[in-house]
């Protein structure tokens, strides 16, 4: 679990500056929450490719996240950034008004996905790349929209843990605040990631770590000392979450069927 | 003896920029009076090739491609990495040693990874040998990239007599820890230091570097000479040309001080290995 921040940032700036560059790309968009994960995007882009090539996108849902606002505008300050403050609240609310419901997941997915449609329309309008900051704790439980936060051009940060990238963070000199601040997906006001999992992020990540990296039974794992409960949950939402880390499947009727066997890399011919 | 080794990054599946480039790197390494470059396991074509590999194949013997390369090949020995079209429509994944305007030896590899993120095996055909030939430095033996783990393999090339064993390379870090570099990058090293030591040859070990699809290629490419002592490694990130003078006398300086080539006892093996590979037919 242990990393050297040094090394990584090496290779994950080593990654964006390459991945744009053969896509004929010099410019990458990162939408800042003012939270940790993309505050260290945002450091690595700025290392990777310099700030002023780097657009920060804060895109708040009205005034309600007015404290997160403030970090991600200081953080851009700090480092140098263009960024952009849209508040998607209008075409949230304007969607609403004619579905209204009080499920508060089905209107935090809906702001991801505006926040998504914003950044792609960015990228196109800036010729510039959206790095994802989706990590391999998220990723592996699912907790993302899908086509919401998780969409994104290329991915820097999906091979390390939370954990890890508090650690990654600290070494690139994320300011304190922005360390110390309860990790959120922005939900609602309040929410916290390790509220509504009833887990803690260094407690999920070790279990990951087990499972996934040490290819480690559910049983052993439990009994190396971890919380069965815990074990049980991770389990079961790593499963429940498969459908988020493909693309759909497609219906073969053919020979040879995109996502089947037309299989060509992403950096094809670059 | 100078030798180079071309750390470089290729471009996946423009076998045409490629050539290009390493056209550039072989003129600029006969200008450093160099004997032998070597490129990275698929230079001219990239890694993760998949259903691309049916596009870029190529045929040694009669492909336009190589003629530029035979031609520099008589000033400085070049091995490279390449998709060969051995029979029509059937594909390796094959290295060449080219010299004095032609192509002296081509392996093709065996041990196709397949697993994890390797699918090797779902579009290349397996090589089937392990074969040295000469070269003007001495005999010379191939191996590219997962060849190099089977210690059978090195044997192979020990026993047929080999003076510099060869390896081309393109291996994706995998695993982060403390240490300034991917956890896998030791275990080349690993294999490097003993099997030099062992076969009392040079061993020259050329990784690329750069991302297909995410995987960082490792680089770290490096030589150790014929008593298992490191000469020479390359950053584990960044394109490179590493060049290196080996000494060509420490090959039977080191073999008069351990004898392992004069005690090896290759029929002994061979039965060996023919009661265990009868063993478990049956």
């Amino acid at each position: 679990m242990k990393i050297s921040a040094a090394f990584v940032e090496k290779v994950l700036c080593a990654f964006i500056r390459q991945e744009l560059a053969r896509f004929s790309y010099r410019r990458a968009i990162v939408g800042l929450s003012g939270g940790l994960d993309s505050s260290v995007c945002a450091f690595l882009a700025a290392k990777a490719i310099g700030p002023k090539n780097v657009i920060g996108m804060i895109l708040p849902y009205g005034i309600s996240f007015g404290e997160d606002v403030r970090d991600a505008q200081s953080l851009a300050r700090r480092l140098g950034l263009r960024s952009h403050v849209i508040d998607i609240s209008p075409m949230v609310d304007a969607y609403f008004s004619r579905y209204p419901t009080q499920d508060r997941v089905r209107i935090g997915n809906k702001m991801a996905r505006e926040r998504m449609s914003i950044l792609y329309d960015f990228s196109a309008r800036e010729k510039a790349l959206i790095l994802g900051t989706s990590n391999k704790t998220e990723l592996l439980i699912g907790y993302g929209t899908i086509h919401g936060d998780m969409a994104c051009a290329i991915n820097p940060l999906g091979d390390l843990y939370k954990t890890q990238i508090k650690k990654l963070a600290a070494h690139l000199g994320v300011p304190a605040k922005i360390l110390k601040k309860k990790p959120t997906a922005g939900l609602w006001p309040g929410q916290t990631d390790e509220g509504e999992l009833g887990l803690n992020y260094s407690e999920i990540d070790q279990i990951l770590f087990q499972l996934i990296d040490e290819r480690k039974a559910k049983k052993d794992v439990i009994a190396a000392g971890f919380d069965s409960e815990a074990v049980e949950k991770i389990v079961n939402l790593i499963k429940n979450s498969e459908f988020k880390r493909k693309m759909p499947p497609i219906a073969k009727l053919s020979s040879r069927t995109v996502g089947h066997d037309f299989l060509y890399p992403y950096d094809r011919n670059r | 003896m100078k030798v180079i080794l071309a750390q470089i990054s290729p471009c996946l599946g423009d076998v045409r920029q490629n050539l290009d480039r390493h056209l550039h790197f072989i003129e600029k390494a006969a200008k450093k009076k160099a004997g032998l470059i070597v490129f990275p396991e698929l230079s001219l074509t990239g890694y993760t090739l998949m259903d691309m590999v049916q596009e870029v194949g190529l045929k040694p013997a009669q492909d336009a491609t190589f003629k530029p390369l035979k031609i520099l090949s008589r000033k400085t020995d070049i091995v490279l990495g390449f998709v060969e079209e051995k029979e029509k429509g059937v594909f390796y994944n094959s290295s060449a040693y080219l010299s004095g305007g032609r192509i002296v030896h081509i392996h093709r590899k065996v041990f196709l990874p397949t697993y994890g993120l390797f699918e090797e095996g779902k579009f290349f055909a397996q090589g089937k040998n392990f074969e040295t030939f000469p070269t003007r430095f001495g005999r010379a033996g191939l191996m590219i990239c997962r060849d190099f783990l089977s210690y059978g393999a090195g044997y192979l090339l020990f026993a047929g007599g080999a003076d510099l064993i060869i390896v081309t390379s393109a291996a994706p870090g995998r695993g982060v820890s403390l240490r300034e570099e991917f956890a896998t990058s030791h275990m080349w090293e690993l294999m490097g230091e003993a099997i030099s030591f062992f076969s009392t040859s040079f061993v020259l070990y050329c990784n690329r570097v750069g991302f297909e699809d995410g995987k960082a290629f490792a680089g770290g490419s490096f030589v150790f000479n014929p008593k298992g002592k490191l000469l020479v490694r390359a950053s584990s990130i960044d394109e490179e040309l590493v060049s290196v003078d080996l000494d060509l006398e420490e090959i039977g300086a080191a073999r008069k001080k351990w004898p392992y080539k004069r005690d090896d006892k290759p029929e002994i093996i061979l039965q060996a290995l023919q009661r265990i590979v009868r063993k478990y037919e049956d």
